[in-house]
């Protein structure tokens, strides 16, 4: 039984997908309280995306990510680690580095503050202050030798946990993370691993504000039951009625089985299906049956109504052939085929009628990310 | 044409704001910067806009459209006002920056700005 708002109570997503109750209540998408809820349990304790590290090959290359109302700056060190601080001066808490996006990097040989110039190692270290730090010739009170001096080690930037899948970089912004990235991957992380991923180089970025809940088009991504009627020429060569919706912990895969067998160099991987991966919170490395190459979604969230999705496309080469052109303009028609539904659909939910909404049986995958949001909500 | 009165779009994809506030498109141009690099240009704004007086002189112009100093004016109806002559949102908020730093502008209330 649907329940409406005209009297209907609603109830936490039910672990069993036959339930009637197997889904989010609608206020889980329209309440800004939610998000800023989201902002701890969500996007403060799990792994995040945070970029490609094929986008920083050299030491001191550098780009800035924003979630929620964190901002770090993700950084190659002199050891050529990839290290994730802070955008944040630890001498008064300024930001010091401006907003540089993945896809134009900057180089630093160090990253100063602009406001005091205390200035720190590619490691955090803090590396010098100015002489103002060192004595007190303002200050009549104190002598020089009073000072007391700033420990490098004690006094650096604070840094964010980080670690990889092959060339993908993450974070988590957690001091003690519940788990391990490989533990949230999972699966995910072998299979991504297997592939020649960093071989490939960053060649598109499309980014779209959309107007619904991230976790709208998070939803419309992880079923393909909306498919037949909306993504007509996107279903073309594929047999939907073949295809596997396969549900991890954290991570599930939409694979989708072409009718006819595309060439093996059309391919990053071995199986002849096109394979969409979606990893808990919001982040998607797409994998195409039919190019040679593959893509990445971050559905990032703006706020409680909007989200911004960054798709970037990594091909064996940034300048595109004609095919390959011509595939991202058919991956840009279906996000926005996929835009156009999940807008409507927030239009729906934004206007009260619905108080919680049900999900069938092909849904489950989209079963396993409400329960996953119910989790979030109640650890 | 939409029946939204301010429309910014970006100049090197296809990305739009539509919007009833100007400053929404700045917001969307800062958004939009943070991780593409890219600038945002107008392409619809309100026929009256409120001033005659458009040229590079910045604030002139912010003069011209300022009627109560405490509330000075948006940001993105002063960068709307100087799309007439071509200028990006990028522009138009570096060109401030340069006069706030001058101390020929000052921003009465968050992303409005009135002449010194």
């Amino acid at each position: 039984m649907t329940r409406w708002t005209n009297g209907d109570d609603t109830r936490a997503v039910s672990p069993d997908i036959t339930d009637e109750t197997n889904a989010l209540p609608a206020n889980c998408f329209t309440d800004p309280e939610i998000w800023e809820l989201e902002k701890e349990t969500i996007f403060s304790r799990y792994w995040l995306y945070a970029g490609h590290g094929n986008c920083i090959p050299e030491a001191g290359d550098y780009f800035t990510r924003t979630i929620g109302d964190r901002q770090v700056i993700v950084a190659r060190d002199e050891d050529g680690d990839v290290r994730v601080f802070y955008n944040v001066c630890a001498h008064r808490g300024s930001k010091m580095v401006d907003e540089t996006p993945m896809t134009d990097p900057g180089n630093m040989g160090r990253i100063q503050c602009p406001y005091h110039l205390w200035t720190y190692d590619l490691d955090g270290t803090l590396r010098s202050t100015p002489k103002s730090f060192e004595e007190a010739s303002l200050n009549a009170d104190l002598d020089d030798d009073e000072v007391q001096g700033l420990d490098p080690d004690e006094n650096g930037l604070l840094e964010v946990q980080t670690d990889t899948i092959g060339p993908l970089i993450f974070l988590n912004f957690a001091d003690d993370p519940p788990l391990s990235l490989a533990e949230q991957a999972g699966k995910m992380k072998t299979r991504l691993e297997s592939l020649p991923l960093g071989e490939y180089e960053h060649a598109r970025r499309y980014v779209s504000e959309v107007e619904c809940n991230w976790k709208t088009f998070a939803g419309n991504y992880s079923e393909c039951d909306h498919c037949q009627a909306n993504h007509q020429d996107w279903i073309k060569g594929i047999q939907l009625d073949e295809s596997e919706l396969e549900v991890n912990d954290y991570h599930w895969v939409l694979h989708y089985t072409h009718e006819e067998d595309i060439e093996d160099e059309l391919r990053i991987h071995d199986e002849h299906e096109a394979q969409f991966h979606y990893f808990w919170p919001n982040f998607t490395v797409n994998m195409y049956g039919t190019a040679d190459g593959y893509g990445t979604y971050i559905i990032d969230p703006i706020d409680e109504e909007r989200f911004q999705l960054i798709a970037d496309y990594y091909f064996a080469d940034s300048d595109l052939s004609e095919a390959e052109a011509e595939f991202v303009r058919t991956s840009r028609q279906l996000q926005e085929e996929d835009f156009e539904l999940v807008e409507r659909q927030y239009d729906g939910l934004r206007s009260g009628a619905l108080a919680q909404g049900q999900l069938g049986p092909n849904e489950h995958t989209l079963h396993r990310f409400h329960r996953l949001v119910q989790e979030a909500y109640e650890a | 044409m939409t029946t939204t009165p301010y429309v910014g779009t970006c100049v090197d994809c296809e990305e739009r704001r539509e919007t009833n506030d100007p400053n929404e498109v700045v917001r969307f141009y800062r958004r939009h910067r943070a991780v593409t690099g890219h600038d945002v240009v107008w392409e619809q704004t309100p026929s009256d806009h409120g001033t005659t007086n458009v040229d590079t002189d910045v604030p002139a112009v912010v003069a011209s459209l300022v009627t109560n100093p405490d509330e000075g004016v948006s940001l993105g109806a002063l960068s709307a006002v100087m799309s007439e002559l071509g200028w990006t949102v990028g522009e138009t908020l570096e060109t401030v920056h340069d006069h706030r730093m001058r101390g020929a502008l000052w921003e009465p209330q968050d992303d409005h700005v009135a002449a010194v």
